[in-house]
């Protein structure tokens, strides 16, 4: 392999002559990148992630022992659930999906840029600033927004949450849906119409198709949600009476809400179910098992998930139980089709254990049982129970955190080479692994009984006779944890940048399969300095393994189409 | 492979069964609170949950399985260097893993459908009327047969005594054996009546009156507690519920009569009243 010849550069992210602070500033804060972009979204989001983690540090605490104080008021804390919701769904794991789609949605097509960088810069910003304003009412007298992250009405409306905190949350979060909003009509413009030559719609790879199918479930939702918001602002302030409960306002915004509600769930699912299905091929050897019945998959949760809203609405007594209930267990078809394929991709593979796999498998683990009590929730007989209570609470962080949180640091350790041409430590990453997931299941598993036995959510404190106390202690220890598994992360990356040495390769795992394994680590400014030739959903692997390569790129070869 | 399949489906099903007949009761009940026969919903509720729990473990534990299977077989081992074949796709198995899940949520819907269709039946004479009615943080009882109210307030729990005092809780007596309707509306936002050992929740609307319908069978003490967030006191907004003979029952009415707790609180004490635009008079 080529020895380092160039001069190292500071930032990692491009060799041209060193900045001043001032210019590298300018630069991040103009940049229409799709790479920086991205780069921006990933920062951005981690510490949102990092801040909302704060709070669930509080929560536990407040929940460890019955009758504690630790935050001075209840309405405190409900602030605090109300904004570790708001901050984890809208601010943390819907733009990480925009972080990841950007730095590596255009380089796996082969696409230099994405369709509309400025758009792309703007969506950014509208993020940005509509997050910051939605969390700024802590900065207020009354504090944030205290009336949990679906603000039903009317508990959502100045008579009974008056503090201009409430109208922060309502307007923040609508500014910052049309980051969102945008972001997504270029991810689907630049899917359509960028794909580089030979890059056909059944050659892209499962994380591109699933940037695809996600946006186009944003465009179908968060305008919903928008109206919502406007509508839910205009009662505040302006004396609009459209969430009356006169009117049946109540329910009204209900169903609005999960219109939104329940394909956001799927939004944050699908790109991270995306980034696991490019891991798992890469250490098992072998191609994805079963490419279209994966993606035939994607879209058939996508379609039904705009289907099941009002299985959130079970206990309302006002929506078509059995209609909601068939919808919502059918979704447990095309999931379980999922799950056994990234079986199958293993299945007589060659499977190696780098971190990035081992993410991925911690992903499926917690996952599957996100499912099972996922399906027992759709069922109304059983939900009538358990609606409300941490049993719900214990189901939605399995999905969730199982498959945002452990994707995402699959991604990282994946693709860090990509982002900085360096490769980040395995054996720290390991340790990080294996403490987050003892943690996060010594904190969330006991919560399944907690709820079953009787403990509703959203309950700041609970009597020593309900017999939760030794649950939730267990549980508040969890997050403890949990928590402490974020410091070999933070050393891991310090170490990387300070004393990593960069990789001249272009697949550090060598297995690497789609086209961001074919240029350079780090990204080059326009992502390609030359594309392979692209016969299958793995060009970079048919070209660097042609013994294994695709049956259609052994065949292009014979025909003499050579290599570019 | 099908055969490794079906091996250890059996074999952790009959773990399961061992697990489960070996265990103590509540595991028995899936810890489900309560007992058996608290109404005449719980155990169908009680039985849907345990072998939904037993089918959906056994899933599981295929899908654990196989994981663990190919984590420990296909590993790579040390020097090796040979690829493994490379399949794409195998259209039987992969029929086999959507039909076989189809048919399972299939016939989970059925058995779901007939136990919420169960659950859900109204009565056409109920012996028993009672309205509840939510309001930030307690509950108003009005005993509609009999002509008397309970009205409570919320909890006084400050972490300071050892037990919380249920004596200042309100408490919703139901006759055991009769056929219970129970009204359920709010006075402000929407709160969520659940008594926990009766396995059943439902939201009180504004505006609007929700029903449920059960039959109380074992007397004794139960745990209420408001499960829609509410506002700041919502952990505080608890009840009791005592299922008492006849008798009792009729006592208890004499005894709210006495106290003068005579008719009913009705919706003139909604504070939606004063919703913003609602009565110009008041609010100009």
């Amino acid at each position: 392999m080529a020895t380092i010849t160039e001069p190292r550069s500071t930032s990692g992210f491009s060799s041209a002559p060193k900045k001043t602070k001032g210019q590298v500033i300018v630069d991040w804060i103009t940049t229409t990148d799709h790479k920086k972009i991205g780069y921006l979204y990933l920062i951005t989001t981690f510490i949102w992630f990092l801040i909302g983690g704060l709070m669930a540090l509080v929560i536990r605490a407040q929940l460890a022992l019955p009758g504690l104080e630790i935050v001075q008021t209840k309405e405190q804390y409900n602030q605090l659930f109300t904004m570790h919701g708001t901050i984890m769904l809208l601010l943390f794991a819907t733009p990480l999906f925009a972080g990841f789609a950007n730095v590596i949605m255009p380089v796996q097509i082969g696409a230099p840029d994405v369709a509309f960088p400025r758009l792309n810069a703007l969506s950014y910003w509208i993020f940005t600033f509509g997050g910051l304003i939605a969390v700024a009412g802590f900065f207020t007298p009354q504090g944030a927004a205290s009336f949990g992250w679906f603000a039903y009405a009317p508990l959502s409306n100045t008579t009974f949450s008056p503090g201009i905190g409430g109208d922060l949350w309502v307007f923040g979060l609508a500014m910052g849906g049309f980051g969102t909003i945008l972001g997504a009509v270029n991810f689907i413009t630049t899917i359509l119409v960028m794909r580089a030559p030979g890059m056909t719609m059944w050659r892209m790879p499962i994380f591109s198709w699933n940037t695809l199918v996600t946006s186009i479930l944003v465009i179908m939702c968060f305008p919903p949600l928008a109206a919502a918001l406007f509508a839910l602002g205009a009662d505040r302030r302006f004396g609009a009476h459209i969430f009356d409960p006169e009117n049946g306002g109540a329910l009204l915004w209900q169903h609005l809400f999960w219109f939104f509600g329940h394909p956001e769930v799927y939004i944050i699912a699908l790109p991270f179910f995306g980034i696991v299905s490019e891991i798992f091929p890469v250490f098992s050897r072998k191609p994805i098992f079963g490419y279209k019945t994966l993606v035939y998959a994607t879209i058939a949760i996508a379609a039904l998930s705009m289907t099941v809203w009002a299985h959130h609405m079970y206990v309302t007594g006002q929506v078509l139980l059995p209609f909601f209930a068939f919808t919502t267990m059918l979704i447990a078809v095309p999931t379980g089709v999922k799950i056994f394929n990234w079986i199958g991709t293993m299945w007589r593979g060659s499977i190696t254990f780098e971190t990035p796999m081992l993410w991925s498998l911690g992903f499926l683990v917690t996952f599957v049982f996100g499912g099972l009590t996922g399906v027992i929730l759709a069922s109304p007989a059983l939900d009538f129970h358990l609606s409300d209570s941490y049993f719900v609470v214990a189901h939605f962080h399995y999905v969730v955190f199982g498959t945002v949180v452990f994707a995402m640091f699959a991604g990282f350790y994946f693709w860090w080479p990509k982002f900085t041409g360096k490769m980040l430590n395995e054996r720290l990453g390991k340790i990080h692994f294996w403490v987050l997931f003892v943690g996060f299941h010594t904190t969330f598993l006991v919560q399944h009984w907690l709820g079953v036995m009787g403990m509703p959510r959203r309950y700041a404190t609970y009597l020593p006779e309900d017999g939760f106390t030794w649950m939730n202690t267990l549980s508040s220890f969890g997050s403890i944890i949990l928590a402490a598994s974020m410091l070999p992360f933070f050393w891991n990356v310090w170490v990387t940048t300070r004393r990593g040495v960069k990789t001249e390769l272009k697949d550090p795992w060598g297995y690497g399969r789609s086209l961001e394994w074919a240029t350079e680590s780090p990204i080059p400014r326009h992502n390609f300095h030359s594309i392979p030739r692209i016969r299958s959903e793995s060009p970079a692997f048919d070209m660097n393994h042609p013994e294994y390569a695709s049956p259609e790129a052994k065949q292009a070869v014979k025909e003499g189409a050579g290599v570019s | 492979m099908l055969n490794r399949r079906l091996i250890t489906a059996v074999a952790s099903a009959s773990a399961l069964a061992l697990l489960l007949t070996g265990c103590s009761a509540e595991a028995q009940r899936g810890w489900l609170p309560g007992e058996p026969g608290i109404t005449n919903h719980t155990d169908r509720i009680t039985g849907l949950w345990t072998t939904s729990w037993i089918v959906l473990l056994v899933v599981g534990a295929i899908a654990w399985g196989l994981m663990a299977w190919a984590i420990i077989v296909y590993r790579r081992r040390k020097g090796e260097t040979a690829m493994p074949q490379q399949l794409r796709y195998n259209m039987p198995i992969e029929t086999l893993f959507t039909v076989v899940p189809l048919i399972l949520v299939v016939g989970f819907f059925a058995f779901t459908a007939r136990d919420m269709a169960a659950i859900e039946a109204e009565f056409d004479e109920p012996d028993v009327t009672i309205e509840a009615i939510g309001k930030q943080w307690s509950w108003d009882f009005n005993y509609v047969d009999s002509n008397v109210y309970e009205t409570g307030i919320q909890a006084q729990y400050d972490g300071t005594t050892e037990t919380g005092n249920f004596d200042d809780l309100p408490t919703l007596y139901l006759p055991v054996g009769q056929k219970v309707q129970i009204d359920l509306m709010a006075r402000d936002v929407i709160h969520s009546f659940w008594v926990v050992e009766f396995l059943y929740k439902k939201d009180m609307f504004p505006g609007r009156t929700n029903h449920m319908y059960f039959i109380p069978e074992k007397e004794g003490t139960y745990v209420g507690k408001c499960a829609e967030l509410c506002g700041e006191f919502h952990s505080m907004m608890l009840f009791n519920v005592e299922v008492v003979s006849e008798a009792e029952y009729e006592a208890q009415m004499a005894a709210l009569a006495a106290k003068g707790q005579v008719g009913k609180l009705g919706v003139e004490l909604d504070r939606n009243q004063n919703l913003p635009g609602n009565n110009p008079e008041i609010r100009g």
